[in-house]
């Protein structure tokens, strides 16, 4: 409390004159010696066009709307993009795809399929269901209505056991990766202690899957007894402890205690799903989203700070912990604050970041500058496309607008495995052979060079080549390479392909540069 | 009481991913990072290699490594004399009896499950499984730990399996990344993508690698990153592991020597798997099925073993001939054994209390024999081992040190399991 009150006071919280994105700039700034002076220059206007097409829809743009954008004299036509992206129908789709995989980690789809999992995320998406609102439905709903059971998706098909569902509650929604005080302190983190991973696994430690977690069709059933000890693998004295729900560093949720023989709804009995009068899951979700519970405001504009610009301002994103302080902490404070009083508006917070300078520098690294910390923001940091990004990008380089059937390969060949966070670029050899003579890449792009070679002249094939794969007219030289190629060629369509899947496979278009 | 079942070993932040793509680019790229005339002969005397030849459904003991003639276990099978004085093994291995002062036998092995798919991860993986951790497969240690050699571009960690699709498995790597997974061969065959399209010239191809390049120079030279850096560096190795692509066409190999291995799928599997390791690849896999023999146990040994044993002792002898046996450390293993006990259908069903594992070559101590069952081979009476045993045994037999720990994110995973140690006894 006392944190948000000084901050309310010291940045203004919704001061109107100083609009947040500028609040964000000036402590990015202040991070760095000199800053506007060695920080790069603002991205040219193909490189934020392409930039905030990938990460507001999920996708490149097509030559004509980059042709669109370049040609636009609007002074503002940066902010107008931004705005008119977040309306798109793509809009929708990489937030789905970004929530998708933050909450799930690409598991396999058991008891929830796919198809009504993303039709709730995209109903939720689509009104913009504030984040805590969200949360709250995935961690209360228990599974046994039809009609909202994909909302349950994240307990089901983590099998709802207890560890794992402990050590995902902690580092989705918390940011922080308690995994390791499960059977002590956290050796080398002072803040992980054990208490507070059994506190966090008492809300869910009665609750277990019914009829039982092999079922399909299984749902959420709880007890009304059985509390959690622990007792520290270090302590050779064993001694045991025993813990009620409670968040870290928030109080105990006080329990309500039913009378002898009142515990239950439904008492259990065979082939009967138990519910208690008392259910301590219930309170999960209350406890995790409330406002005193700062670490999940905080967890959350993390992430989609990362999302955006490549880098958790707390780095890894589940490593919250005073010893891995946020590169900028006061904006990392005033990030939650905001987001908590737009109340919990991520598309909000998406647009805010978008508009920022930070987000909108250059990629290309200055001349002067040759040492580059990361988390200083200095330069853009360039960002290996996403598996669904680079399935629709693939498929929108090739003149195919719709990426979704490319989706399946590129997630089994690109995605991280299946309960770990997605992290930095990955260039296995089956993914650069998927690449270089895989058949599903050579067929999302066989239509290029059939609308390239309807242009009549090598000039014209040239700037649509490069617009429409790399979102950027070519240098002279390319241009030139291009023209030289297409002269020489027998075959004017096989050198076509050539050269759009020279473009496809550059490093250029494998990053949100 | 909570018992520490993984919180402390799993693979958790993905930034081991990354850390692992830096070190097995350099690694598999080697100093010099491109092939050279000179490097297989040179390869030969110094890299370290693994070749696990795994009996599929688990091969009895007793008609293989441990037999008890005249027992109501042993079934109607003599044992032979051996090129080791007073070894005695199977009679359907009389080629392999021939090797056996190249191969020891580990005969106390315990590998708790009786179950095919617990037991093959419980030899591969040399632990039992735990709740939440998946332990590397050995190839994805080896191919880690011992890395390829300078002249390879090759994957690391290759199977080859009897029939069945070709392609490539991130999941036996686990903690140690995508990198050290398992490339599968079916039937030998490479993965379709490794080998150029029919319809796409070789001209074709370069030109459109020429222009990837050039793009690529222009982008790094003011957007140069460790990231971008890998990946274009991805391509460069793809262009080397398909250039060496021959290496996987048995047709390539002399006819005579084809001949020796013998002209059927194990014989040109153990062909391809000798000269894959050749070629550099760091381990090898080869699987040999189906040895499950609930019903018929003879017979079906008959025929399995008939098909195993003269490719085998090719394979052993060319290893030798060739200077790699030195280098090379050759295991042959099961999931599982075989009941002592001859059920109804004359087959013997799954076993896993007290059965053999034969290994040989780099590290090796050839004709050496640890381990021992009671008479009729119903329980190990002398040095009972588990595969956690014979997991620090292999890596020490190709010069590593088991007792090192891996550390994904920081935290230290044993790379065997520390409650065992290494069978001196059979290590040169």
């Amino acid at each position: 409390m006392l944190v948000c009150f000084l901050l309310a006071t010291v940045v203004s919280v919704g001061d109107a004159r100083n609009p947040l994105p500028n609040r964000i700039d000036t402590l990015i700034a202040a991070g760095f010696p000199d800053f506007t002076k060695v920080a790069a220059p603002p991205a040219d206007d193909a490189e934020f066009c392409r930039r905030v097409y990938l990460d507001l829809t999920g996708t490149i743009p097509t030559a004509a709307e980059v042709r669109s954008f370049l040609a636009d004299k609007n002074p503002k036509k940066r902010t107008a993009l931004i705005n008119s992206l977040l309306n798109t129908p793509g809009f929708i789709r990489r937030l789905m795809w970004f929530l998708d995989v933050t909450l799930m980690e690409r598991r396999a789809d058991a008891k929830v399929p796919r198809a009504a999992w993303e039709s709730y995320l995209q109903t939720a998406v689509t009104e913009n269901r504030p984040y805590n609102v969200l949360v709250r439905d995935l961690l209360s709903n228990d599974g046994s209505d039809p009609k909202t059971r994909a909302a349950a998706k994240f307990f089901l098909d983590r099998d709802l056991e207890p560890n794992l569902v402990t050590r995902d509650l902690s580092r989705i929604f918390l940011g922080r990766n308690l995994q390791c005080a499960q059977c002590h302190d956290h050796p080398s983190v002072i803040d992980y202690k054990q208490e507070e991973y059994y506190g966090i696994q008492a809300f869910v430690n009665r609750s277990f899957l019914f009829p039982n977690a092999q079922a399909p069709t299984a749902i959420i059933a709880e007890k009304a007894e059985g509390d959690v000890t622990f007792v520290s693998v270090f302590d050779k004295a064993k001694k045991s402890y025993t813990v009620t729900p409670k968040m870290p560093g928030m109080k105990a949720a006080t329990e309500e205690k039913p009378e002898k023989g009142k515990e239950y709804k439904v008492a259990p009995a065979a082939n009967v799903r138990p519910i208690p009068l008392y259910s301590r899951r219930e309170q999960l979700a209350g406890a995790i989203t409330s406002r005193d519970n700062p670490a999940f405001a905080r967890t959350a504009v993390n992430r989609v700070w990362s999302m955006m610009l490549g880098r958790g301002l707390v780095n890894v994103l589940d490593w919250d912990h005073s010893a891995n302080p946020p590169s900028h902490p006061e904006l990392l404070d005033l990030l939650a604050a905001e987001f908590v009083s737009h109340n919990y508006d991520v598309k909000w917070l998406v647009s805010q970041i978008a508009y920022t300078q930070t987000y909108q520098r250059s990629s290309e690294v200055p001349a002067t500058l040759t040492d580059v910390p990361a988390d200083r923001y200095l330069v853009a940091i360039m960002k290996p496309l996403s598996p669904e990004q680079f399935a629709f990008a693939i498929s929108q380089a090739g003149g195919q607008p719709n990426g979704n059937g490319a989706l399946g390969p590129f997630r089994s060949m690109f995605g991280a495995r299946p309960g770990e966070a997605q992290d930095g670029l990955t260039a296995t050899l089956d993914q650069t052979l998927f690449l270089k003579y895989g058949g599903t890449v050579r067929s999302l792009i066989a239509g290029r060079p059939a609308l390239l070679a309807k242009l009549t002249t090598d000039d014209a094939i040239a700037e649509e080549l490069f617009l429409s794969v790399l979102s950027r007219l070519p240098t002279a030289d390319e241009k030139r390479d291009v023209i030289d190629a297409l002269k020489s060629a027998k075959d004017r369509n096989a050198a076509l392909a050539e050269l759009t899947w020279a473009l496809v496979a550059s490093a250029e278009f494998r990053f949100n540069h | 009481m909570q018992r520490c079942t993984y919180s402390c070993n799993t693979a958790d932040h993905g930034l081991s991913r990354r850390a692992f793509l830096g070190a097995s680019t350099a690694a598999a790229l080697g100093p010099s990072g491109f092939a050279n005339a000179y490097a297989n002969a040179e390869l030969a005397k110094t890299q370290k290699r693994v070749l696990v030849i795994f009996l599929a459904g688990g091969a009895s003991q007793l008609e293989t490594w441990d037999p008890k003639p005249n027992t109501d276990t042993g079934g109607p099978f003599k044992a032979i004399p051996t090129s080791v004085p007073g070894t005695h093994i199977g009679e359907l291995l009389p080629y392999t009896a021939k090797q056996m002062h190249r191969l020891a036998i580990v005969r106390g092995l315990n590998s708790v499950s009786d179950d095919h798919g617990i037991g093959e991860k419980i030899m591969l993986t040399g632990r039992k499984p735990e709740p939440a951790v998946e332990y590397p497969h050995i190839g994805a240690v080896a191919a880690k730990l011992l890395g390829n050699s300078a002249a390879s571009a090759l994957p690391g960690h290759i199977q080859i399996l009897p029939k069945g699709s070709s392609g490539f498995g991130k999941a036996d790597a686990t903690f140690l990344g995508p990198k050290f997974g398992s490339v599968s061969l079916g039937d030998g065959k490479p993965p379709a993508d490794l080998l150029r399209p029919a319809n796409m010239t070789a001209e074709s191809d370069a030109a459109r690698e020429d222009f990837r390049r050039k793009l690529n120079d222009r982008f790094a030279k003011s957007r140069k990153s460790a990231a971008t850096d890998a990946y274009a560096e991805s391509f460069e190795q793809a262009e080397r592991v398909v250039k060496q692509g021959e290496v996987f066409d048995i047709e390539k190999e002399d006819p005579k020597v084809a001949d020796r291995y013998g002209r059927h799928d194990l014989g040109r599997h153990f062909l391809l798997a000798r000269r894959l390791l050749e070629a550099g690849v760091t381990y090898v896999k080869v699987s040999h099925s189906n040895y499950d023999t609930h019903h018929e146990n003879f017979d079906f040994h008959i025929e399995q073993l008939g098909e195993f044993d003269r490719p085998f002792a090719a394979l052993m002898d060319d290893l030798a001939a060739r200077g790699m046996l030195e280098t090379t450390l050759v295991i042959v293993m099961s999931e599982m054994g075989r009941t002592p006990k001859i059920n109804a259908n004359y087959g013997r069903d799954h076993w896993s209390r007290a059965w053999s594992v034969a290994l040989g070559g780099c590290g090796i101590k050839g004709g050496a024999v640890v381990g021992k069952t009671n008479a009729n081979g119903t329980v190990v009476t002398d040095r009972e081992v588990y595969s956690g045993h014979l997991f620090h045994t292999y890596l020490q037999a190709v010069g590593l040190d088991s007792s090192k720990s891996f550390h994904p994110n920081d935290r230290p995973i044993p790379i065997a399991d520390p409650k065992t140690a290494a069978i001196s006894e059979i290590l040169a």
